[in-house]
Formats: structure tokens, C-alpha cells, sequence
């Protein structure tokens, strides 16, 4: 208190002798610290973030995680591998298949098991229409973080005919657990083959109406155009992927340089943008629209007949009419689901691109039916990290913007 | 050994090379091939195998190429020889061991499903190995269940042939109770002429089957591998200490599985001498106490004549108000406690210092009082260690054992398959001296069957006839001539021929045993209940000190004069210091530097020299007032001491009886306050076994009711006392044990020590060896009117009392009430097992049955002390030692008459 | 840029072209039907591949499918089955499950369980509406989960057929789980003690 009295004596204390050197009194200034989350509605979930504010502009940002950890690495440790699949749906609870993807690429990788060609298709099309969703659900709840509610609307109700093309093909809409270490677990029935072309043809008119409603609204564009931007050298050096990182200009694809599943069959376009701003990653996922589309009509076209899994009797399992009448499927049954395939002792890395950005699982495995240790490698929680760089001196209302040009969940984030 | 190849690790061959798998290996000649290879650390696939007996060679996996043989071989019962060129992987033998585990296949049913072995099944791990799919022409054989025998049930439709429950049950316990027989077309395991099994019932048939053809009746159906939780845990019952795996599901304890297992098969046979890591049919089938219904839940508190459920927090009010009452009014002199020996070494520890620096009262006792202690005064009095002088490696490859009144087999069942080993592997002699034809007897190679309560009088004529053979080695009596001169001397008094007469063994038996133990190398002396829990057991184990001196056997390596205890941690109990005259790590309780160290570890003034009382001395304070207050954890002395003590009569005129147990026994039914305590599945804690292996015991599951641990109820007592004791656990006890004393807590080896009685033999010796080779007159007009003996011990299948309590050991030995006897008394007596008998003694008087039992001895009667109904226990005359304060009340001369026509 | 070109961004700017643009969009949307449906009245048709709540089977004959092998416990991710199984004191070596618990609550409908049964007992209907205000309730016991089964069974025989699990009723009568008669070949004959 002593020390406050004096600085504002010393303040305000003018020579009476020398009046003219009075000078101005200075206030004290000093940042405002605001906590925005956990509760809030555009967090996308439960983060929350510390704004330091210098009036409107954003000094300094500092992100708080972990409200929604669960454990998940751990979990991996206590059960086989195979039951670490209905875990990853909840990573990015939005788009459960491309991370059952990944995390079958990576399991499969560790055990080098090939997967067969039809399984392959239907791995690409699934993935390419979890695509779809995903990128659905971001340009609706970005276009609804900026105001624009009825984009919300037409982009949700689309992902509603995907979903329920979902769950015909696996038994539910978001927690999929559809694939399987070795391929899939249930083949297309025609009606789903009916389906899927249906909504092939219905779906592009239906991003051009999406596109109608930001392109030129002058509202969405002084909210991205400028906002968030990020030097290409800036992105690469944060380890940021997917549209976050080509919104940068950096032509980075997973699918085209580490070519996967039947992506090298397929012919599509990465688009890439210039600015690194908010805009440029907006249209990066619309044309990414375009091109699943495009992705999923040549599997379609190219898709043969065939097994859907792998057969390697250590790892997958076996036919269950098998099961039933064949002592040794039985034994390998009960083996699978008791205690699990032996894995190798090794560790491996294994990258998917999912439409946020690199999907990553690293494994390290000792021997044995479960992994010693499981890293997830979570495109959200790495933009995460780019997040106080990008958005220092924008002003608060773009804090919102910037969180969700990531795309980010934080079920991913936090693991 | 025949065919198969020696993996004796006694051995004695010349040193080979042969090649494996291009790698220069060296061995013993005539060894398995499958051990050499299995001693480079590769594993080869084998059904049949155990390094525990000889390879059997019947699963036909462990085939390895062999340079200039056409066909695989199968490396088990194929020799090492020198310039072998052996190659153990292969495509070829992959596919070769393929085939073989498709025969074993081919004719296994389809019922993974129901089988309780399913994910603990080596058919299972080998079928999925080798990769094995879409076998055809599965073949079923439809064997009915044999579900005859007690604890087990045989499948044999899923049996695979191995041998392995044979071998183990005929090799390793030399028990010999299953047998191949030709039966419906197929070759099937039964028990021994195909009839309901009688045996060990030890179960490690159970343990060892690859598959799940032997089931355990009690776990049957109930859960699979994959769902239970399991614990390694010492198990309570005897002092072996054995290690097990408590395997529990939820609040519920399903089975108890030991680490004998098909799992692990590959080891050296020299290391089975620490143990062949099976248990007995107490620790595999005696679990279901702990989780029964008969378990206090909930503290009782007397109110009206009658014990009500009250509240933790009112019942421990009530009893830290009326216990400080006890203690303002009438001092510290007015308190006493008993302790079982079957509490952890933590909690023996707290219960001391609660007494002691508590309640400042010296008046304590543990069950070790009942015999261990006079084992622990004698050798403490003679070689300055307290705490027996062998652990089993020793016993394992002594080359003599003398097991001097002791059961082994039925006492300390794992104690005595060490010297069943010592037999079998490393062909040692056993010399058994007992008053009984046990089953360590029948093995033994110079059985010495006394009449009853001559054991201690058979050591007098080994010692005499060491000395007239001139067995004695001079150089450890040379050291002490004036303590040999005094031996000398005392034994004059002794003549080989009235031990003769009295114990009824030839006088050329004595001298052969002599001889076999004097010019053994490595000799050891086994004494247990039959000396320690009998008269004179105090100067008996001195006696076979004694012994071991003029012999040469104290002090050497592998040689030595040892025990068994009854309960698993009667060590751990005078290791803590409860007793009167120890303080913890066995100091006196009169030791001025150690009462100045313990004093100052707890910060108070230890009670006063001589102030203290053992079990039977705080019996007389309290019926002469002094004691008022009595806190008894565990123990059950209503139930135990004979109608003379009258423990019943005594504890009713206490003030306030606190009995804090798992159990209503018939002590806490007396009691003024019961306080329900955990068992040993559900805390923390160590033991310390026989060996002096202090072993972790493990929480496998959540406290039954609102029980709660020992130590954990002690500590909430002293602190409601005003105390301040601040364990949270029972790792803080340990912590605090561990400073007091360094280097107890040696997990898992005991303490390598060489006894020296130098000390004893140069200061003391001469005066009071003449006392202990004192001939005891005999009472030839007591032994007229009551001309039996009527012997009370332990059986097999139970311990103590706690073990009536667990149905899978009264399933297999329920209480018969029939008093065990030799057919040819029966004969002599006219009775029959429908009779019914009146037995007297001096002290009343009880009907029972009898059951012919060949292995009593004439003149002899045999009742288990587990059970009191009928109370022969009240028959029993008590003798208290001297010297050690202990009481023996475990044989008494009986008449015996027919009650009716 | 061309004036022409100018002229009509100009324009365009002026008279928020773009907002009818849009409108044009969002106006054609009032002649659609909407796509909403009012939910307790009208029922979504779920496929038969949907993964529900859980459901125990009997054989036709009324006999429990279920052998008590407790794999569905081993293969579940969020440990939520609980099985105690028994030897059937009627007719010895068969195994059934005297208790069985599912706790719905920790349930995350993934089907392994159904996946893992080697009797097909287990199967997942279309079953969603159960909420409650008791949560003790959602303890799924073995009565309650024959009950959904009996209820669901045309929906649950759907859901394997869907998932592979069994292929039609004619060819799943041969699947039939009675041990040990189960894989009894027209070969072998009948032993004598099993008949």
C-alpha cells in the first residue's frame, strides 16, 4: 500500500518553483487477462483459453487443455489391440472412420499385414466420405461461429444422409468402429452401392449453394480474408497439416506423397493456397469437396470382388460360421479376443491423412497382445500449438475465427 | 532313470561340446537334449516336458533336426553326445511340429466354450502358433466326466496323453495316485485303480495339466483365466510360507493357482531345491474362509448378555473409554494381550508396541508359545540365533536327515517334498524317528517308530552311541574339551540298552542311524511337534544341539538342527518381540542397550523388569484379579487349552474382554467387544516363514463387510488412546521396522548365518549338561490304569482351527468325531468302526467313535486338534516347561472302553 | 478490369447483390418438404445392421444359447459385461450363465461382444429408447437381456445375418452349440452314455 501511495505521489508531484516541468500524469496500463471456455459455446468443445488483451487486440493466448482427457493412450496399454478400436472413435468424435483408419494403417503396418484390394476401395471411400463430413461439419459450424446460421443448416443436413448411410453400413452414425486390423468388418450391401451414387450425383449442385452463401458475403470475407495468417515456413516449423498447412501455399498430401490404401489409383488434385489465411483454408476444403467426390465416383468405378480381409489366422479373425463347426477357428477365436495377436516387438510410426491433417499413431510394442505405449499424434492438438502465434494481434471477435479454421475437437485434442 | 536321459543335477558326467544350431554349446553327457538347448535360452515347443521330473516324451513337439538322421528326433528324450549337430528351427520342423499338434487335435473336442482351461491352455497357445486351420476329420471320443473324487474332476475327452499329472504326482511328491489305464478305447489318466481319488489332493496335478482335462471342482465353471485378478501372496496356513496366486473376481475369491504351472517348464532341475513352486491341498483348496459367510462384518458390542452390531465409531469409544478407565484405575499391570501368530509381521510389531509402549504393560503372548518357542529358546541358549538354522536347499541336499517327531508330510507338506527330493534326486538317507508310521516314514530308509513320548529319549541313545562308536569329530570337541568331558559324564548315565527298552527300537537300529548321521556329509536334524510340543522339548532340542556338536554338524555348511513351525509366522512373532522376554530382532527384554534403544524409538520408559507374563502366567493374574483387561487378536484360547487351564472360567472374570478376529469364535463369543479384522487376502504385510524368508503378503481384495486390518485397528485404537500414531499403511510400519531393525526385510532370501556354540560350550555348558540326560521315572501305575496313548496333532488337510472354517478342507475332512486307532488294538478291544467308545483320562471323560487307521501305531490314539467336538482337547494333563513357559498339553495316557453292547 | 466490369461490381456492392444471391437459395427452400421429422410421433426407420441395445438368444426350442464362455467379457472394450457361469446341475458339462450383467451405462454399442460369442447368444437389436429416471435400472441383469431378446428377436436374427454373424436360419440350426455333441458327424454314432 506504502509503495502505491508513493508512486502516485511521484505521479502527480509538480515543483511549485518550476511548474512548467509538471508533466502529464501516466496511468498505469496493463493487459487484461479474460478467460474464454471451458464453457463456451465456440470452443468447440471443452478448452479453455487464456486472452491477454491489450484493449481489442489479443496480446498474447495462451491455450488450457486437458478438460477432456480420458486416457485414451493409457487405455491402449490395458486392452489388445483390436479393442482399442471403439476407443479411437472418440478421438475426433465427428469423424470416428478416419481414425479407426489410421489406427488399423498403423496396427497393420506393425504387424505387415497387406489388406485385400476390395477392402482397400471400400477403406478409401469410407475415409473420403468421413471426408466429406468432416469438412461439412467445419464449413457449417465455422460459417455459424461467424455468424452465418444458414449454411449451419444445409452443410448438417447433407451430413445427415452420410450418416445414415453410415449407420446402414456399420450399426451407428458417429461411432463407427467399421474397420478392421486386416480390412473391414462388413462388406456393401447394394442398397448402400444404390445410395452412395445417389447422393454422388445430388451432393455437388448442393456445395455450390454452400459456396453461394460465403463467397461474395461480404460479412464472411472481411471475418477470413487476412485473418490468421501464417507464413509457409511458420506453418512447417509449427508442424501444422492438412488444409492448415496448404492454406499456406505448402503442397503437403499424405495421400499423394506416401501414397495409401487406393488413393494411387485414383486421380484427384490437392488444392493449395497462398495467402495462409483464414480464406484460403476455407476454399482448400471446399474444392477438397470436389475432389472426394471425384475420389469416391473412380473407386466406385474401379471396385472388384473379393475378400474383405486379410487372411492371417495370428491376426485376424476367422469366419464365424467357422467357428462354429472348426475346432482350430474356435481356439483362434477365443485366442484373439482373450489375449490377443502377438505382436512384434518393434515400434512404428504411421501417418493417415484425415481431413484435419496428419493423423498419427505411434506404437512401440514389447511383444505380446497389447501395446507397451501408444502416442496419438493429433492434428488438433498440434494447430493447437500454432494457435498464440496466429492470432496475436487480431482483434478478440477473431479469436472465435481462429480457433475454428483449425478445426479442431478437443475429444483429438486431449486424448 | 532307464531310457530316459539323467537331468539329475547330481550328475557326475563328463563335459561334452555339441553344436546347436551352429552355435559351440557345452554340457553334461547323457543330459536331455531338450534341457541343453533349453539352457541357451531357446524355447522349442514341448507339451510333455517339465524340467520338475524326467522327460516323458509323448507330445511329440520338441522335434529338432539331427546331422545324419533322415526323420526329426524329439529332443527330450534324446541324450546330449558330444559332436552333435542339432538344428531347432526350420520349415521343416515347423511343419513336423504342425502335424504333431494337429494329431493332438484331431481328436480334442470342440469345447473351448465351456472349458475352463480356455486362455490358460497350451493346446490353445501351440494349435494358434503353428497356425493350424480347418482341420478335418475331428474325431470326438465321449468319455463321461469322472467326477468321483473330491477336489477334482477328469475330463479325458480333452486330455492329450502328456503324462505330465503322472509324473509330477509319482516323480516329484512320490505320491504315486494316478495311473494310465486302457478304458472305452482310449488311454485315460484315473486315479490309481480306477477308484475316487485318494491322495495329497495337492492339486498339482491340476497345476501342471497343458490343458484342461483336470478341473478343480470348486472353481468349475465359475470364471475364466481372463477374468480373474491375480495376486502373489504367501499363504497363511503353515510356516512353509509358500507363494501363490490368489485369483479373485470382484468381492469373491474363485481359486488359488501356485506357480508350479505348464507355463513355466523350462528351468534348471538344481533350482527346485528353493522349492518346485507347488502347494499343498490347504493353500490350492482351503481359501473359501476368506470370503465366507461366517465372517464378522460389523463390530459387536455386549449389551445385555447378548452382542449387537454397533457402529465403528461408538464401538471404538466404548472401547478407549473403558479400556483408559481400566488403565487410570488399576495401571498398566491390570492390561494383557494375545496375539496369533498367523498376523503379519507389521502388525505383531504394532501389537507389542501397543502393550508396550501403550499401555506400558510387559504382558503379551503370541501363539508361537505353543512349541516354536522352546525350538527358539534352546538354539538361541546354544548358538545365540532364534530361528531355525536350515532353509530348504539345505534340507534338499543334505545326505542324512533325521526327522525326529514330526508329521512333515501332513504339517508342512512343501517342507516335506524337499526331502522327498532329497530322497529321490540327491539319494539321501532319511532317518525317522516318530511315534506314528507317517508318510514320511513309509519313504524313509531307516524308519525308527518309538513308543509314544520316547522321541526325546531315542536322541539320549544317538548321542550315547555316536560317542561309543567314536563317530565324534575331533576337531569340534577337541575345541571344547572340558564341555565334552561334561557330555561325557552326563550320558554315563544313560545305557543304550534301557533306551532300547524304552523306546522299543533295537539297539543296533540306534547305533546304524547314528552312524548314517555322524558320517554323513551333510546331516540335519528335524525336530517338530513330537519334541517342541511335547515334555522335555525345551532340553531335547538341546539335546540334538548336542548332537550336531560331537558330530561335527553345527556350523558347517547344509548341516544343522532345524524346525518347522505350525502356523506361517510363529518366526515372524518372536522375531517382533511378542513375548515377554523379547523385544523386536529377539533382543532380551532385560537387555539394558536394547530397552535404552527401544525406549528411545518410541519415547517412553519400557514397562519394568520381570513385570512381564507369558500366555499361561497372565491366565493366573488374571483368575488372582490383577489382570483385568484382556485384548486378544486371533487367538482362541477357549477353544484350544485343555478344561484344566479353564481358559473359559478365567476370561469370565475379566473386566473387559476386546477379541478382535475374522471370526465368532468361541473366545469372542465371551467377549465384551468384538472387533471384526480382516484376513490375510485383504491387507498388506510380509511374513516371515521358516526359513527366515520374510515374504510379501498382498491385498487381492477389498475388506469383507466393514472388517478392517489388524494394524490398522490397532493404530485407530492407540491413537483414540491419545498416542499420535501416524501409520497410514502398513508400508509405515515396515518403514519403521526397517530403522529399528536393519536388515530384516531381506525379501525372499533368508539370512545366510553360521551357528557357532563356542560361547555356549566354553561358559555354562558343564553346569547344566547333566540335567537334560536325566532318566524321567516312569509312571508304571499310571500307564497300568490308563494303558493308551492319546496323541492330539495336526492332519493334512487342516491348520489350526482357522481351516474348519474353509468348506473345500472340511469337504475333504469333515469331523468325524472318531478317534484314530490301530486295527489291531480294535481287534484286542473288541470294537469295530460302528462301536462307540468312552475315553478317560484323568481329567473326565468323552464318547466317540474310531476309525481304523493302520499308520497309528499299537497303544497309541490319534485326534486331530482341529476339531473340538467332542472335546477331547479337556482330557489333556498340562505340563509347563520351565524354562521356556511353554505349555504341553498335546498327549496324555487314556483308558479306553466300549460304551453299551 | 474493364469499365463495364467495374460498373457492375459497383452496382453489385451497391445493391447487395449478394444477399440476393442467397435469398434466391434460401427461397427455393420454402417450396422443399422439410426433412425435419417430430420425433416421439414419427419413428426413424433404423437398419437392421444398427447397433442397440444388447439382447441374449435362446434356440428355437427355448433353450439358452448362451454357455457362460465369458469371451463377450474378455472382448469388451469398456468392461461393462460381467458373466458367472455354472455347471448346469441337470445335465453335467454343460455351462451355462447363471448370472449376467451388462452395464448399459458403460456400454459403447461397438458389438464386439456379439462379434466374439461363439454360440451367437448375443446379438444387438434396434432397441434405443430406454431412458430412465433410476440409473440402478440400466444394470442390465440375464432376465432382463432374454426379455429384449424374446421382444427384438426378428430385429436381433437381422443384425447377424447383417453382420455376418449367422448366415440364415436353415444353416444356423447347424451351428448349434450342445456340447459335446455339438459336432457330432452323420459318421459317428450316437454314444451310449449321451443317449
Amino acid at each position: 500500500m506504502a509503495q502505491f501511495e508513493d508512486q502516485r505521489t511521484t505521479v502527480y508531484k509538480i515543483d511549485p518553483e518550476h511548474p512548467e516541468s509538471a508533466t502529464l500524469p501516466t496511468l498505469r496500463t496493463e493487459e487484461l487477462l479474460l478467460n474464454m471456455g471451458p464453457q463456451h459455446p465456440s470452443t468447440h468443445g471443452v478448452l479453455k483459453v487464456v486472452l491477454e488483451l491489450e484493449g481489442e487486440r489479443l496480446v498474447k493466448s495462451t491455450p488450457v487443455m486437458g478438460f477432456l482427457h480420458r486416457g485414451v493412450e493409457k487405455l491402449a496399454e490395458e486392452g489388445t489391440y483390436h479393442q482399442f478400436i471403439p476407443h479411437t472413435d472418440r478421438l475426433d468424435y465427428v469423424c470416428a472412420m478416419y481414425n479407426n483408419f489410421a489406427y488399423c494403417r498403423a496396427v497393420e503396418k506393425l504387424m505387415n499385414i497387406t489388406v485385400p484390394d476390395r477392402a482397400e476401395y471400400l477403406r478409401t471411400i469410407v475415409a473420403e466420405i468421413q471426408r466429406i463430413i468432416g469438412h461439412q461439419f467445419w464449413l457449417g459450424t465455422q460459417a455459424l461461429d461467424i455468424g452465418a446460421m444458414t449454411v449451419f443448416f444445409y452443410c448438417f443436413r447433407d451430413r445427415e444422409i452420410l450418416l445414415d448411410w453410415f449407420d446402414e453400413l456399420c450399426g451407428a452414425r458417429l461411432t463407427t468402429s467399421w474397420y478392421r486390423i486386416g480390412g473391414v468388418e462388413r462388406d456393401f450391401t447394394p442398397s448402400l452401392f444404390a445410395k452412395l451414387r445417389q447422393f454422388l450425383d445430388y451432393f455437388p449442385p448442393k456445395i455450390d449453394e454452400y459456396v453461394i452463401f460465403l463467397e461474395k458475403n461480404r460479412i464472411w470475407l472481411a471475418r477470413t480474408k487476412g485473418v490468421a495468417v501464417i507464413s509457409a515456413e511458420d506453418a512447417l516449423s509449427f508442424g501444422l497439416s492438412g488444409p492448415t498447412l496448404r492454406g499456406s501455399g505448402v503442397d503437403y498430401d499424405l495421400r499423394k506423397y506416401e501414397p495409401y490404401s487406393a488413393y494411387p489409383k485414383c486421380e484427384f488434385s490437392v488444392p493449395v493456397g497462398k495467402n495462409g489465411d483464414t480464406y484460403d483454408r476455407y476454399w482448400i476444403r471446399v474444392q477438397e469437396l470436389y475432389e472426394s467426390v471425384k475420389i469416391i465416383r473412380q473407386c466406385l468405378e474401379q471396385i472388384q470382388d473379393g475378400p474383405i480381409m486379410a487372411d492371417v489366422p495370428s491376426v485376424t479373425l476367422p469366419p464365424k460360421e467357422r467357428v462354429f463347426t472348426n475346432l482350430e477357428s474356435m481356439i483362434q477365436q477365443f485366442k484373439l479376443f482373450s489375449q490377443g495377436f502377438n505382436a512384434p516387438p518393434g515400434e512404428i510410426y504411421c501417418g493417415t491423412e484425415a481431413h484435419k491433417g496428419e493423423l498419427g499413431f505411434y506404437i512401440v510394442s514389447t511383444g505380446g497382445g497389447k501395446p507397451y505405449r501408444l502416442k496419438i499424434r493429433a492434428p488438433s492438438f498440434i494447430h493447437m500449438g500454432a494457435f498464440d502465434h496466429m492470432s496475436r494481434g487480431y482483434m478478440i471477435a477473431d479469436a472465435v475465427t481462429i480457433f475454428g479454421t483449425y478445426d479442431i475437437v478437443m475429444g483429438e485434442c486431449d486424448r | 532313470m532307464g531310457l530316459k536321459p539323467a537331468t539329475n543335477p547330481d550328475v557326475e558326467a563328463a563335459t561334452i561340446e555339441l553344436s546347436i544350431d551352429g552355435r559351440t554349446v557345452a554340457a553334461k553327457d547323457g543330459v536331455s537334449l531338450y534341457d541343453v538347448i533349453a539352457s541357451t535360452g531357446k524355447i522349442i515347443p514341448a507339451m510333455c516336458y517339465h524340467y520338475t521330473f524326467d522327460p516323458f516324451g509323448s507330445c511329440g513337439m520338441c522335434l529338432v533336426m539331427q546331422e545324419g538322421k533322415k526323420a526329426p528326433v524329439r529332443s527330450c528324450t534324446a541324450k546330449a553326445a558330444s559332436g552333435m549337430v542339432v538344428r531347432t528351427e526350420g520349415d521343416d520342423l515347423f511343419a513336423a511340429r504342425k502335424k504333431a499338434v494337429e494329431k493332438h487335435l484331431s481328436v480334442h473336442p470342440l469345447d473351448c466354450p465351456v472349458c475352463d482351461a480356455d486362455g490358460h491352455c497350451e493346446l490353445q497357445d501351440m494349435a494358434f502358433q503353428h497356425g493350424v486351420t480347418n482341420l478335418a476329420n475331428a474325431k470326438q471320443k465321449f468319455i463321461p466326466e469322472d467326477t468321483r473324487s473330491l477336489v477334482l474332476d477328469f475330463n479325458m475327452n480333452r486330455c492329450i496323453a502328456c503324462a505330465e499329472c503322472i509324473n509330477v504326482c509319482k516323480d516329484v511328491l512320490m505320491i504315486d495316485a494316478l495311473q494310465f489305464m486302457k478304458k472305452g478305447g482310449f488311454n485315460q489318466v484315473v486315479p490309481k485303480g480306477d477308484q475316487p481319488l485318494a491322495c495329497e489332493f495337492c492339486g498339482d496335478c491340476l497345476a501342471v495339466c497343458p490343458v484342461g482335462a483336470i478341473t478343480n471342482k470348486y472353481s468349475k465353471y465359475l470364471y475364466k483365466p481372463w477374468q480373474m485378478k491375480k495376486t502373489t501372496t504367501t499363504c497363511n496356513y503353515c510356516g512353509d510360507g509358500c507363494q501363490m496366486y490368489l485369483e479373485t473376481k470382484d468381492t469373491e475369491v474363485v481359486r488359488v493357482t501356485s506357480p508350479l504351472s505348464w507355463k513355466n517348464k523350462w528351468g534348471d532341475r538344481a533350482e527346485t531345491s528353493k522349492g518346485h513352486g507347488g502347494i499343498c491341498v490347504r493353500g490350492r483348496f482351503g481359501f473359501q474362509y476368506i470370503d465366507s459367510e461366517q465372517r464378522l462384518r460389523q463390530p459387536l458390542v455386549r449389551q445385555n448378555d447378548s452382542l449387537t452390531e454397533t457402529p465403528w465409531l461408538d464401538t471404538m469409544q466404548t472401547v478407549i473409554d473403558r479400556l483408559s478407565d481400566i488403565h487410570r484405575k488399576h495401571g498398566p499391570e491390570s492390561i494383557a494381550g494375545l496375539i496369533t501368530a498367523r498376523c503379519t509381521n507389521e502388525e505383531l510389531y504394532l501389537f507389542q508396541k501397543l502393550m508396550r509402549a501403550g499401555f506400558r504393560t510387559n504382558q503379551l503372548d503370541s501363539s508361537a508359545r505353543y512349541g516354536h518357542l522352546n525350538y527358539v529358546h534352546a538354539v538361541r541358549h546354544a548358538v545365540g540365533i532364534g530361528r531355525p538354522l536350515n532353509d530348504w536347499e539345505d534340507l534338499t541336499k543334505a545326505k542324512a536327515v533325521l526327522v525326529i517327531g514330526s508329521n512333515i508330510t501332513e504339517t508342512n507338506p512343501l517342507t516335506s517334498v524337499r526331502i522327498k527330493e532329497a530322497i529321490r534326486v540327491y539319494k539321501a538317507q532319511v532317518i525317522v524317528v516318530d511315534s506314528a508310521n507317517t508318510n514320511i516314514a513309509q519313504l524313509a530308509s531307516h524308519p525308527l517308530l518309538v513308543k509314544p513320548g520316547t522321541e526325546g529319549l531315542l536322541i539320549d541313545g544317538l548321542v550315547k552311541s555316536v560317542i561309543e562308536q567314536d563317530l565324534i569329530d575331533e576337531p569340534s570337541t577337541g575345541r571344547h574339551p572340558q564341555a565334552f568331558a561334561a557330555l561325557k559324564q552326563a550320558l554315563d548315565q544313560v545305557s543304550l540298552e534301557q533306551v532300547s527298552a524304552r523306546t522299543g527300537i533295537a539297539v543296533e537300529q540306534i547305533r546304524e542311524a547314528a552312524a548314517i548321521f555322524a558320517e554323513a556329509p551333510r546331516a540335519i536334524a528335524l525336530c517338530a511337534e513330537g519334541i517342541v510340543r511335547r515334555p522335555n522339548g525345551y532340553h531335547n532340542v538341546l539335546k540334538l544341539i548336542d548332537l550336531a556338536w560331537i558330530t561335527g554338524k553345527l556350523g558347517q555348511p547344509g548341516c544343522g538342527v532345524t524346525t518347522v513351525t505350525e502356523e506361517i509366522n510363529e518366526q515372524g512373532a518372536v522375531d517382533m518381540g511378542v513375548a515377554p522376554e523379547f523385544l523386536p530382532g529377539q533382543a532380551r527384554f532385560d537387555d539394558p542397550i536394547a530397552r535404552e534403544r527401544f525406549g528411545k524409538a518410541w519415547d517412553v520408559t519400557l514397562p519394568a523388569i520381570g513385570s512381564g507374563a507369558n500366555l499361561l502366567e497372565i491366565l493366573a493374574r488374571i483368575r488372582s484379579g490383577q489382570i483385568k483387561a484382556l485384548y486378544v487378536i486371533g487367538e482362541n484360547p477357549v477353544a484350544t487349552l485343555p478344561a484344566s487351564l479353564e481358559a473359559k472360567g478365567t476370561l469370565e472374570k475379566l473386566q473387559l474382554l476386546i477379541v478382535q478376529d475374522p471370526f465368532l469364535t468361541e473366545t469372542a463369543e465371551m467377549a465384551h467387544i468384538v472387533l471384526p479384522a480382516a484376513t490375510y487376502a485383504e491387507k498388506d504385510g510380509t511374513f516371515t516363514n521358516l526359513e527366515g524368508k520374510v515374504l510379501r503378503v498382498r491385498q487381492a481384495l477389498d475388506q469383507v463387510g466393514e472388517s478392517l486390518p489388524d494394524w490398522h485397528i490397532m493404530t485407530a485404537l492407540a491413537n483414540g488412546l491419545g498416542y499420535e500414531w501416524h501409520y497410514e499403511s502398513a508400508q509405515d510400519v515396515q518403514d519403521e521396522i526397517m530403522k529399528l531393525l536393519p536388515g530384516y526385510y531381506n525379501l525372499g532370501q533368508p539370512r545366510r548365518i553360521t551357528p557357532s556354540a563356542d560361547a555356549y560350550l566354553s561358559n555354562g555348558y558343564t553346569t547344566e549338561v547333566a540335567t537334560r540326560y536325566r532318566i524321567q521315572p516312569t509312571e508304571s501305575s499310571s500307564e497300568a490304569a490308563r494303558p493308551f496313548t492319546l496323541v492330539t496333532g495336526q492332519l493334512l488337510y487342516h491348520s489350526g482351527k482357522l481351516s474348519t472354517r474353509a468348506s473345500g478342507l472340511i469337504n475333504i475332512e469333515p469331523n468325524s468325531a472318531r478317534l484314530r486307532m490301530n486295527p489291531a488294538d480294535l481287534q484286542r478291544l473288541g470294537l469295530n468302526e460302528q462301536t462307540t467308545i468312552r475315553m478317560t483320562s484323568p481329567h473326565g471323560s468323552v464318547q466317540l467313535g474310531v476309525r481304523i487307521d493302520p499308520d497309528v501305531l499299537p497303544g497309541c490314539c490319534f485326534y486331530p486338534e482341529h476339531f473340538n467336538e467332542p472335546p477331547v482337547k479337556d482330557l489333556m494333563t498340562v505340563e509347563v516347561d520351565s524354562v521356556t513357559g511353554v505349555p504341553y498339553f498335546k498327549s496324555t495316557g487314556v483308558k479306553i472302553e466300549k460304551v453299551g453292547g | 478490369m474493364s469499365v463495364g466490369a467495374w460498373t457492375k461490381k459497383l452496382l453489385q456492392a451497391a445493391l447487395f447483390y449478394e444477399i440476393w444471391d442467397a435469398m434466391k437459395v434460401t427461397f427455393k427452400h420454402m417450396f422443399h418438404r422439410p426433412i425435419t421429422f417430430q420425433y416421439p410421433r414419427e419413428q426413424r426407420t433404423i437398419p437392421d445392421g444398427h447397433r442397440g441395445a444388447l439382447g441374449l438368444l435362446r434356440y428355437e426350442d427355448g433353450r439358452e444359447r448362451c454357455v457362460g464362455c465369458d469371451l463377450c467379457e474378455a472382448a469388451c472394450p469398456s468392461r461393462c459385461i460381467k458373466v458367472i457361469s455354472h455347471e448346469d446341475p441337470e445335465r453335467p458339462l454343460q455351462r451355462y450363465a447363471a448370472e449376467f450383467y451388462i452395464d448399459i451405462t458403460k456400454c459403447v454399442f461397438c458389438g464386439y461382444c456379439v462379434e466374439a460369442c461363439p454360440v451367437n447368444a448375443l446379438a444387438m437389436t434396434k432397441m434405443y429408447e430406454y431412458s430412465t429416471h433410476d440409473k440402478r435400472t440400466l444394470l442390465f441383469d440375464k432376465k432382463r437381456l432374454y426379455e429384449i431378446g424374446e421382444r427384438h428377436l426378428e430385429d436381433a436374427k437381422k443384425y447377424l445375418y447383417a453382420h455376418n454373424q449367422e448366415k440364415n436360419s436353415d444353416e444356423s440350426r447347424e451351428y448349434r452349440y450342445y456340447f459335446p455333441q455339438s459336432v457330432l458327424k452323420p459318421t459317428q454314432s450316437q454314444p451310449k452314455h449321451l443317449s
